[in-house]
């Protein structure tokens, strides 16, 4: 019999919890509420409290940002606080990055089922800290802190922080540990583990961090930032059970999440259609010939995720993740506890932008994850460091699959073409000061928006993991890493095309300087396939721009000589603005970037992803589009050949658009595509062939193959569609 | 209850209207009548007669056709019953070279066409370029979309469905 069998009569929290859920499968509402009697009672007391709770947590989380040292936390607030039940479920939370608040309540649930009650404890003052996404998280550098709230000797809640550090201390420098291809080399753990007492950091967990990372001022100052949050948040629900009284709020919390539940269900009811949504995105992972990865899987593998909708007539929705590809042996593995937090962040978004925002929404759906795929792993030990390459562009398809319904039922304005994907960039080695560093570039955190039903995506102003964008500041960014930016650009036609175009993404081109080992990794990097869509009509982003690099420039002479120094790659797809104007090495490549240390002199571009295009591109509005190549948003070659609008300069040297010859090559155009164009039918058949062979590359017949392998479901639909034999199956040697 | 008129669904869904009362719209409490606006600002616009029951695309419709409800453009040509997936009934052009697809993308970086095409799918009467698909090649042609249009009209909306 081990400890905890021995003391199982006395974890009352871990039995409450128990109960919860007991109560919710038998009644259908959260913990067996099944009346709102406090709103019912006095609504503007029950809707005020939750106010004052919402507001003391955005409250903490800004006081918090002034204490971290991370231009991640304080420049692009990549933190976001909560206050949970007893039994870890959110009540209320501040804006951030919400993708977390779910996942810190499955930490939470998961230290009381493990008995943390009996030992270490759960006392007044004590402050516990994970990282572990399988406990709960999305991935190493989402550090949390969770803080339990007593009222006397009766534990009323937990008060919860999360920020996402810089450095993380993995095999690759930064957080996003792209090189990672087990759990051990992700960096350093921590996982559900008692850090501190009476409201202060032990010293010896604060020792191991600043013996393991690369960067530890990082982390150290942002477990500051987020304990002083957390007693903060514990201090204002202090403050207010002493206002209203402990029965009344043991009942309210409760009464919250349920309303929030009961909110999200009506929401559906009132936004969308019932019925089956279906939809699917790609990526294509390429690290063939990349030094550092181990042999352990295949070096390139495509990625398809395939996502089915229901939507119920009582409102709840199911995602359902069947056929999809397994785990590998990268990084980019994800556990349902950050599928949830996919989930969670995602309809805080799109649907719950009011009334009681908690985790009530996220308990009115359901995600069917299929054991052993890449979103619920059966081996603990894979990696997890760069889960977003996968959830965010499976997320973007979730927020198309919405926008179906909300366009169904007129909701016109709040079709979104959705997220897409965050290419990021990461270094370490020796800074501009001559010291060691590592950190992660947040300024992916403004990529370009899909674009909505009724106008553009929003340029450099979107990511889905974090509503509250922004890039930060160049000088900011300049002060913490040995690059200098030489330009910070919109990337033009990186929008998708459509009536609507996605929204711009930028490039940065950085001159790295005073250092003479920068090790430059990025992830998410999806060069090979697109990795997001477009919606009725509309064209996919364009992919990930791949990397471009020079060494051994000329760059000193070219500032001594004033000569035209480059700001981005340019226009021209054969001929970069860097080998225009500056000597030197010059690589281009694809999929993350791994390779040797830069030096001074050298330049690099590191580019965003822009957002998907909606309806047919021959609808664009051409006034619009002659404004937007004023602008840099799109090129002349563009408006023309992919949107069919003649642009001409008036008197003035202003673009105007031409709007009967624009008519005229429109008409052309549509004559074409449809003259290039044969009945679906037809080409059906003359593929069918080509199905049957497996005609493809191995990395494609490889993901049919492990889809099939996996899901019967997706080998009976793709037979059936092709009119293939029931056990037809392509097959790949492992 | 909010509500707006007929005009202002018809100059919103059009893109027309102005900003600042779009995102007034945008933040306001949703109009439970927008249903039914948004089916009349569609009816209006289409040469046809039939009733449309559902929008489900841009310029694409479930109608309540002479035998049978199916997917129809706004052009009038018919793709078949609407649980069938319109799709297979419609014009198809895939872009997987080098060449079409940096028609589309003159300047940006490209996909591999062995890893990834583009399927267009287009009224073979008009030519409306109605669904793009991104996808690995030899991947069934995804159904969209399969409204359970009788609950919706019958729990949801409280409204009768013409029979079939």
């Amino acid at each position: 019999m081990n400890m905890l069998e021995k003391i199982q009569d006395a974890l009352p929290l871990r039995d409450r919890l128990i109960e919860s859920e007991k109560m919710m499968k038998e009644t259908g509402c959260y913990d067996g509420v099944t009346e709102l009697t406090l709103r019912k009672q006095d609504p503007l007391k029950f809707e005020t409290l939750h106010t004052k709770l919402r507001a003391s947590c955005v409250s903490a989380r800004e006081m918090a940002r002034r204490i971290s040292a991370s231009p991640g936390v304080r420049e692009v607030g990549e933190m976001v606080v909560a206050i949970y039940t007893p039994e870890g479920d959110a009540i209320a939370l501040s804006n951030g990055i919400m993708v977390h608040v779910h996942t810190m309540s499955r930490f939470i649930k998961w230290m009381i089922k493990e008995g943390y009650e009996a030992n270490p404890g759960i006392r007044d003052g004590d402050i516990f800290a994970n990282n572990d996404a399988f406990i709960g998280t999305v991935q190493v550098p989402d550090v949390m802190d969770v803080i339990p709230i007593f009222h006397g000797d009766e534990l009323v809640g937990w008060a919860g922080a999360v920020c996402h550090e810089l450095e993380s201390g993995g095999i690759t420098p930064g957080g996003d540990v792209c090189l990672a291809q087990e759990r051990f080399t992700e960096g350093l753990f921590v996982c559900a583990e008692k850090i501190g007492e009476n409201d202060e950091i032990r010293r010896d967990y604060v020792i191991r961090c600043e013996r393991n990372l690369r960067m530890p001022i990082y982390w150290v100052l942002d477990e500051k930032a987020k304990v002083a949050s957390c007693i903060d948040m514990r201090e204002s629900v202090r403050a207010i059970i002493n206002e209203i009284g402990i029965e009344y709020w043991r009942r309210v919390m409760k009464e919250f999440i349920e309303e929030g539940r009961r909110g999200q269900l009506l929401r559906t009811q009132q936004l969308t259609v019932p019925g089956i949504y279906r939809g699917h995105t790609f990526y294509g992972h390429v690290t063939e010939g990349k030094p550092g990865f181990q042999p352990l899987g295949p070096s390139n593998w495509l990625y398809n995720i395939p996502i089915e909708m229901g939507i119920s007539t009582g409102g709840k929705i199911t995602l359902d993740f069947e056929g999809t590809q397994p785990w590998g042996y990268h990084s980019m593995n994800c556990t349902p506890a950050g599928m949830d937090g996919g989930m969670f962040v995602t309809l805080t978004q799109h649907m719950n932008y009011e009334g009681l925002v908690n985790d009530g929404a996220w308990m009115a759906t359901e995600l069917k994850l299929p054991h052993g795929t890449w979103t619920n792993p059966d081996n603990e030990m894979v990696a997890t460091a760069t889960s977003w390459a996968l959830l965010l562009p499976a997320y973007g398809v979730f927020q198309r699959l919405l926008s179906r319904g909300f366009l169904a039922r007129g909701f016109v304005e709040e079709v979104f073409v959705g997220q897409v994907n965050s290419p990021m960039i990461e270094m370490g080695g020796t800074s501009q000061y001559g010291t060691p560093f590592g950190m992660a570039h947040f300024e992916c955190a403004a990529a370009g928006s899909g674009a909505l039903a009724i106008k553009d995506g929003l340029d450099t102003a979107y990511v889905g993991w974090n509503p509250e964008s922004d890039m930060g500041n160049i000088e900011i960014w300049e002060q913490n890493m040995p690059m200098l930016y030489l330009g910070r650009s919109i990337l033009p036609n990186s929008g998708g095309a459509g009536k609507f175009r996605g929204g711009c993404s930028f490039i940065s081109t950085w001159l790295i300087n005073k250092t003479n080992h920068l090790r430059l990794v990025t992830s998410e990097h999806s060069s090979r396939v697109f990795d997001n869509a477009g919606m009725c009509g509309g064209y996919p982003a364009p992919t990930c721009q791949m990397h471009r690099s020079v060494r051994k420039t000329n760059i000193k002479e070219l500032i001594k000589k004033q000569k035209p120094l480059p700001h981005g790659i340019g226009i021209d797809p054969n001929h970069s603005d860097l080998e225009k104007l500056v000597t030197g090495v010059h690589e281009t490549s694809e999929g993350p970037y791994i390779t040797a240390p830069h030096k001074s002199g050298d330049i690099f571009t590191h580019a965003y992803n822009g957002g998907g295009g909606f309806g047919d591109v021959l609808e664009r509005d051409p006034i619009k589009t002659a404004s937007d190549v004023e602008n840099g948003f799109l090129t002349a070659q563009a408006a023309v050949q992919v949107f069919g609008i003649v642009l001409m300069e008036d008197t003035h040297g202003t673009l105007q658009a031409d709007l009967a010859a624009t008519a005229k090559l429109r008409k052309t155009m549509r004559a074409r595509r449809l003259k290039k164009s044969v009945p679906v039918s037809q080409w059906m058949k003359a593929e069918r062939t080509r199905v049957n062979a497996a005609g493809f590359v191995i990395e494609v017949t490889r993901m049919y193959a492990s889809a099939m392998k996996l899901s019967k479901r997706f080998t009976k639909d793709f037979n059936s569609f092709w009119g293939l034999k029931s056990n037809f199956m392509y097959k790949v040697e492992d | 209850m909010t509500s707006y008129s007929k005009e202002v669904i018809r100059d919103l869904a059009a893109g027309t209207l102005p900003w600042p009362q779009t995102k007034r719209i945008m933040s306001a409490y949703k109009d439970d009548d927008r249903f039914f606006k948004i089916v009349e600002v569609h009816q209006d616009r289409v040469s046809w007669k039939e009733r449309i029951l559902l929008p489900v695309g841009d310029h694409l419709f479930i109608v309540q056709g002479k035998k049978a409800r199916v997917t129809k453009c706004e052009c009038g040509h018919e793709f078949g019953h609407y649980k069938k997936n319109w799709k297979l009934q419609a014009n198809i052009h895939v872009r997987n070279t080098r060449k079409a697809l940096r028609e589309l993308y003159p300047n940006n970086d490209i996909p591999n066409p062995d890893w990834m095409e583009i399927r267009e799918f287009l009224c073979p009467s008009c030519g409306t370029l109605h669904e793009v698909e991104a996808c690995a090649p030899g991947y069934p042609i995804v159904h969209d979309f399969e409204p359970d249009l009788e609950a919706f009209y019958r729990d949801w909306l409280k409204q009768p469905l013409p029979k079939e």
